[in-house]
Parts: structure tokens; sequence; C-alpha cells
């Protein structure tokens, strides 16, 4: 594991003197000291516009800037990096970007079930402009995606949108066979991996994914940067999204030239105090076994869960073998606001609502669960003690739903 | 004034420390709510903005206020209780004195999500209105 003490933050109290245990990971994750100091450093040393200015500054910018693609490229072996404000921007940019160019009325898409809102509204909005038929994965009762009906979904679909591990469930979808299918079909394939990326070293070109869509900051990141990763082959079928600085070869009343690399999807000033602290969280998680760590932490969830269960809880999600750190779950006898207010009031910080995946709570009957998502940081002890509050917090009004 | 029985419980919740004590009590509150029979809860009578399902049905007759409600969330419910203990059988006038500061009385407020807060204002707005009408 990391050393929470690079966490400045997990240091603190709350509420008084109750110490900070900060399992609402999968919501966004802290960031180490390093990523705070060169975010500092940056604007203290080197802030200037990018891609513009010949002086000092500017170039500095600049390379701090295309430092962080340059990473981002090498880890996810990308062939185009775009950088997004995240993940949402980042499928939205597909729809605009490729949907528009690509898609006309009668084309098919395919959604699944388990897909978080920003990856299914952008989509919804796309078909009721352009006439796209929009057809939706359900997930089975173990929680995984029916892939039966997701091979029947394919035909004549031009895209999958599929998350690669769910927010909520913290399942890892078999992507590689659902690329493959799709491939087949010669449709385009759209991972959000807000999820998957903090917790694996995804491969975009060993996958085959066309698009890859990542959020800086659930993964040690700032917030308000994040990627999309792009083969050429999609990126030559995309037009600009947003028009503006940045983007543009040549302007003049009569019209527009656009550049022809990344930064013609890069329109206005881009994040770049963001991307110098990003990229110093891609080093620093360079630095972590992450295989190690998936064991370690998927032990962690696996324990938590069961004691969760034993407590009396319903667990949703399967901790399989691949599958992320999260452990959502209810108790019959106290409601999931109530159940994360008494958590906190001791210092524990979880998740509760419906995770912006309402038609996966909807499939499962609920419309909310309580979810405590671990990462680097955490460790066994703080499950145990979390664990320990919620048998107390049971035990004395566990009887009240 | 407000009424006695509110009185004295923010007075309760000002003695206390722990912060788990206090939902204790709030949750305690729970159950001076009148019940709104989950039949009775309509579109009319939800408490929009709020997190948690939660309805309330406010009635002035002879002059007093009644006040019924009930939430899937306790501690939605236990705000309730709050009101109910200012408002329900009292005159309006008394019931006017309450205003939304009883919530923050609690200390339990900075935990309370912005929706949750939006939830309480317009749980309050509702019933305002509705004496304001009367």
């Amino acid at each position: 594991m990391v050393d929470p003490a690079d966490f400045p933050i997990l240091s603190r109290t709350v509420h008084g003197n109750q110490p900070l245990v900060y399992l609402d990971n999968a919501a966004t994750t802290q960031k180490p000291a390093v990523v705070i100091d060169a975010m500092d450093a940056y604007y203290r040393h080197s802030n200037a516009n990018v891609h513009r200015a010949v002086h000092a500054l500017a170039g500095e910018a600049t390379d701090a800037y295309e430092a962080c693609r340059a990473t981002l490229r090498t880890w996810f072996n990308a062939e185009r990096v775009v950088l997004t404000s995240g993940t949402t921007e980042a499928i939205n940019l597909v729809a605009h970007g490729w949907g528009r160019a690509v898609l006309n009325e009668g084309d098919a898409i395919v959604l699944t079930e388990m897909e978080h809102h920003s990856d299914i509204v952008p989509w919804q909005m796309l078909a009721k402009e352009r006439g796209i038929e929009v057809r939706y994965v359900p997930v089975l009762p173990d929680m995984t995606l029916d892939m039966e009906a997701y091979e029947a979904s394919l035909e004549g679909a031009k895209l999958v949108c599929v998350v690669h591990t769910s927010n909520v469930l913290g399942v890892r979808n078999p992507v590689e066979r659902i690329i493959e299918r799709a491939h087949a079909v010669g449709a385009r394939v759209l991972l959000d991996a807000a999820q998957g990326a903090p917790h694996t070293r995804i491969d975009v070109k060993a996958l085959g994914a066309d698009f890859l869509a990542v959020s800086a900051h659930k993964m040690l990141g700032p917030t308000g940067i994040g990627c999309l990763t792009i083969t050429q082959a999609a990126f030559d079928e995309m037009q600009p999204f947003m028009g503006g600085g940045d983007m543009i070869e040549h302007v003049s009343l009569e019209g527009s030239t656009y550049q022809s690399n990344e930064h013609k999807f890069e329109a206005g000033t881009p994040r770049i105090a963001e991307a110098v602290g990003w990229k110093v969280a891609m080093d620093y998680l360079a630095e972590v076994d992450l295989e190690a760590e998936h064991e370690r932490l998927l032990g962690i969830a696996r324990w938590t869960a069961e004691q969760l269960r034993s407590l009396g809880c319903t667990v949703y999600g399967r901790h399989g073998d691949h599958d992320s750190a999260v452990v959502s779950f209810l108790h019959p006898g106290l409601h999931a606001e109530d159940f994360a207010h008494l958590l906190d009031a001791a210092g524990f910080a979880v998740r509760t609502g419906h995770h912006c995946a309402q038609p996966l709570l909807h499939r499962l009957g609920i419309d909310s669960t309580v979810r405590a998502s671990f990462y680097l940081y955490n460790t066994m002890a703080e499950a145990e003690a979390f664990i320990e509050r919620v048998t107390h917090v049971l035990a004395r009004f566990g009887g009240n739903a | 004034m407000v009424s006695e029985a509110l009185a004295e419980v923010l007075e309760e919740f000002e003695a206390i420390e722990d912060r788990t004590q206090r939902f204790e009590l709030l949750f305690d509150l729970a159950d001076d709510v009148t019940e709104l029979p989950t039949d009775e809860w309509s579109e009319g009578n939800r408490v929009k903005g709020c997190q948690s399902q939660a309805h309330i049905d406010v009635r002035v007759e002879d002059g007093l206020v009644h006040l019924r409600g009930g939430a899937d969330a306790r501690i939605v419910q236990g705000l309730m209780g709050l009101l109910s203990l200012g408002m329900n059988g009292q005159t309006v006038d008394v019931a006017r004195q309450v205003t939304l500061d009883i919530v923050e009385a609690t200390g339990l407020l900075n935990s309370l999500t912005p929706s949750r807060s939006n939830g309480f204002r317009t749980m309050y707005d509702m019933v305002m209105s509705t004496m304001g009408e009367a």
C-alpha cells in the first residue's frame, strides 16, 4: 500500500475529534502532497497560457501540459489522448465529436443498464436529435451483464458504450469479449473507465478499445481534468465539438480550418495546472504495484462484505477476482441516508444515494445504497473500525426503517 | 414564543455534546409526528427536493394547526417531529414563531446535505404557506 502520510488530508479529524476514515474513493480520491505541491509550484513559478506565446513561461507551461498527455499516452498505450474536464466530458466528446459525424437516423447504439448517467444521458440527447435507436443490455440477477442479450443487440449497431467497472457494484465487465463481438459487426466501442482505470492498468491497444474515458480525480489527480483516448481510425472520423481558441489552424471571416492533432478537440485555454497535477499523480501511481494493491483491496472489500452480511445487510456486488473494492449495501432496519449520517458522526465518509446509476438501481429493485469504496491508502484496520461502527450503529438504530 | 415542548427539546439538543446522541434524540422525535398513512401520500403533499421520500399534510381547524407526516428516512421524519413539537395542536400565532433556525439548533445541520436542508426548507414553506391561507 501507499503511505497514508503522503496524503495530508488523511490526518485531519471531523466533527470535533473524530479521526477521518475516508471510504468514498469511488466518488473521488484524496491527493498526495506531491500533486498538491506540483500544482502550487506551477502557479508560483510557471503559470502562462499554452501553445501561444514564445516567452519562457509559455514554453514551460506548454511542456508541462504536453508532458501530461505524453504520460497518459504511454500509460494507456493510446494513439490519441484528448484532455477533457473528466469522464463526463470525454463521453460527451464522443457523442458530439464522433456521434454527430457518423451516426444518422435509423442507426443503432448499444448501452447497458449498468451505465452511469454520464454514459446514458448524452446518448439519449443525441438519439432524440438524430433519430438513433438506443438498445440497453440488461443486468442479470447475479449482477453481471446479460451477454446473450448483448450479442443479440449487436445487429446493425454502430457503437457500443459500456462501463469497464461499475461504480455501484464494483463488477468488472468482460470488456475483452464485448469489444471482440462489437468489432466483429463493425461497431466501435467506448469504455467508461472512470472506476476501472484507478484499479488496473488498462492497455487500450491490447484491449482494442476505440474510446476510453477517464477522470483524474478518481486516481489521485486533481478534479476538473480527465481524458479520452482514441484510436487513430476513430479519431479520423471525428469532427470538432467546440469551436474557439487552440483548436484552429486558420480563421478568416469566410471560414476556419482546424488543427489536425488532439488540440482540435481542446478549444479554449485548457486545464494547465490540473494537467501538471495529474502528470505527477500518474508518476506516483507508476511507483505502486497496482496488481498487488488490487489483491489487497479486494481482500479488504471481501472481508467487509462478509461482515456486513453477517450483520444482516444485503450486499450488492459479487467481488470477483477482477472487480473493484467497492461495497454497496443496505440494512432492512435502517434507511441508507440515516446509516450514512450515523457513520459520518464517527468520522467514516461513505457515499449514499443512487450513485448516478438510477436504471441499475431500478433493476435491482432499490433506490439507494450505502457505499464504502477502498483505495490505495486504506487499511484493514480501517475496515475493522468501520465494521465496529456499523455494528454499533445497527445495535442502537437498526430497528428504525 | 415557540411552544414549550419545542423550547425544551432545543435545550436538550444544546446540552448534548456527542453527535451520535444528538442523532438519537432526532430519531426519537420521529415518533412525535402524527402519522400520515402512506395511502394518503400524494404528489400534492410530497416534500420536493428531499433525497428520501417525505410527505407532509397540514390543516388549520378552529384556529389550531394539525400537522401529519411521514418519511422513509428516520432523520427526515425526526425533523418533521421538530416542526410538530412547535406547531401541532398550537394556535397559528404560536406555530408561526417556529423559524428555520431550529434545524441549526440541533447541531446537526452541517451533516445535512444541501438537498436535505432544501427538503426541510420546502417542508417548512409548505406548512407556512398553508397557515398563511388560514
